[in-house]
């Protein structure tokens, strides 16, 4: 059984469909990559799937106890939202809190842990993203890449089940993506499941074992890396890979031969 | 001015210092805090979109904000005793002054939780917060300072209303000039002098109100 399910899930604005129907199942250690054109859905997949929208339908599965996607009560969501984290494309780390208290509030205030052990944890995980020295600063202090890595100690600090990662790198310039990127490597590498949303092509392929491309609120095609990457069964995987301008390192090819 | 108006006012001074710091001041922070306590759980109610209390705080914000305060003493001074409640001056004061206050700061309240950035909500909620966690950590602390400096105008606003607080037969700064210019007939000096000390408490505020935003600043 997988660890987490998606199974279902629709979503509209209004009148507009943006996720049609969804399914996407997890394993554990799984890295997957979610990719896809601007407005595809992928970020509203996340956001449904972390209860921060509402969707229409749906469910989630989390070590086999389902939620409802579209309805939950009150005790289950918070329930829910412990085991899991959230990385925010905007970082969203909390501007009255320091690195260290960012990554110890979910702990202390949220969980009700021990002051002592959640600092202990804390410290541990802002080591594991390079931050021990700039823990005593506040996110207005911190550049960018900075922020993000906090945001990636406080998602890892209660040790979720998955961390889901929303575009972790889109509002951040070329070098402080790689020094986001380089600690969602190391997550990966310590079997820390993950599903990003990302533009990052480079990335999905040197981490995800498996690549999701969504478009139009479907999924296009689902595959290993190296399927996907190297031969690609859909016409539009070629095409979206294509126009972001990845060179692959084999030649690409369909089932069919079509190119 | 001549020396006898010079005098009489140098005599007077005191008797205005008196009433404003046992009438004018308790009265401002007493109502002051009660208000900022109903505007809070005024802002909350709508922030946190409570079906029928929500309703019920719009309803109350529109009332209070759409009558005058002196029109509100009236009905609760001279117009209560009429259904049997009776209240002093001072307790008709607060009651009205408070619930003045948390009619207009639950906007400004309300206004600064909803400018806090909705980000800081969805990553409160996803470190596992439930909404009150939330909002009492992490959402309030960072709207106090953008509510700080409105709310600050509104506690030197109320230093000056509670001079209406004059006409339900409360012996605050204004009524003690009053008092004193009737015996005298100088009234342009006297209640000159009632502005002047009105002048020194809000300085006094206005002072606090910068080194209050200095310190939030610092805390970020």
């Amino acid at each position: 059984m997988s660890m987490l399910e998606l199974s279902h899930v629709k979503k509209s604005f209004k009148e507009n469909p943006v996720i049609r129907d969804i399914s996407i199942s997890v394993e554990q250690g799984d890295v997957v990559a979610v990719l896809g054109p601007s407005g595809s859905g992928k970020t509203t997949l996340l956001r449904c799937a972390g209860y921060l929208s509402q969707a229409d339908g749906g469910t989630v599965t989390l070590d086999g106890e389902t939620f409802d996607l579209h309805r939950i009560s009150k005790r289950d969501v918070v329930r829910y939202r412990r085991k899991i984290g959230f990385v925010f494309q905007s970082f969203n780390l909390f501007g009255n809190k320091t690195a260290l208290q960012n990554v110890t509030a979910g702990l202390t205030i949220a969980r009700k842990m021990d002051k002592k052990e959640a600092e202990r944890i804390g410290l541990e995980a802002l080591e594991k993203v390079g931050l021990l020295d700039r823990k005593d600063y506040y996110p207005s202090k911190l550049s960018g890449g900075q922020q993000q890595r906090v945001a990636i100690a406080r998602a890892i600090a209660p040790n979720p089940r998955v961390i889901f990662f929303d575009e972790p790198t889109s509002a951040l310039d070329p070098e402080l993506t790689e020094e986001v990127l380089n600690v969602m490597k190391k997550l990966a590498e310590d079997g820390i499941t993950m599903i990003v949303v990302t533009h990052e092509i480079e990335f999905a392929r040197r981490v995800a074992n498996r690549v999701i491309l969504v478009e139009d609120g479907v999924i296009v095609e689902e595959n290993d890396a190296d399927t996907f990457f190297i031969h690609p069964r859909q016409k539009r995987t070629i095409d979206f890979l294509r126009r972001t301008k990845w060179k692959p390192e084999g030649e690409l090819l369909s089932d069919e031969g079509v190119i | 001015m001549t020396e006898r108006i010079f005098h009489e006012l140098v005599d007077a001074f005191p008797k205005l210092l008196l009433p404003a710091i046992k009438v004018t001041i308790p009265l401002t922070l007493l109502s002051f805090s009660i208000g900022l306590l109903i505007a809070l759980t005024t802002a909350l109610v709508q922030v946190a979109k409570i079906p029928v209390l929500r309703k019920a705080a719009r309803f109350y914000v529109w009332i209070i904000r759409c009558t005058p305060m002196i029109v509100q003493l009236f009905v609760v001074y001279f117009g209560l005793p009429s259904i049997g409640i009776r209240l002093a001056s001072f307790p008709a004061a607060v009651l009205v002054f408070s619930i003045s206050v948390g009619a207009y700061c639950s906007e400004t309240i309300r206004a600064a939780i909803e400018s806090v950035s909705s980000g800081q909500m969805d990553a409160a909620y996803c470190s596992g917060f439930t909404f009150s966690q939330a909002m009492f950590h992490i959402i309030i602390p960072q709207a106090c300072s953008t509510a700080f400096p409105p709310l600050s105008n509104s506690l030197i606003g109320l230093v000056k209303d509670t001079s209406l607080a004059y006409s339900v037969a409360l012996v605050e700064i204004l009524a003690s000039a009053q008092r004193i210019a009737a015996r005298t007939y100088d009234y342009f000096w006297l209640y000159l002098e009632a502005a002047v000390v009105y002048l020194i408490i809000c300085s006094f505020l206005t002072v606090l109100q910068r080194r209050g935003e200095k310190a939030l600043e610092a805390r970020r």
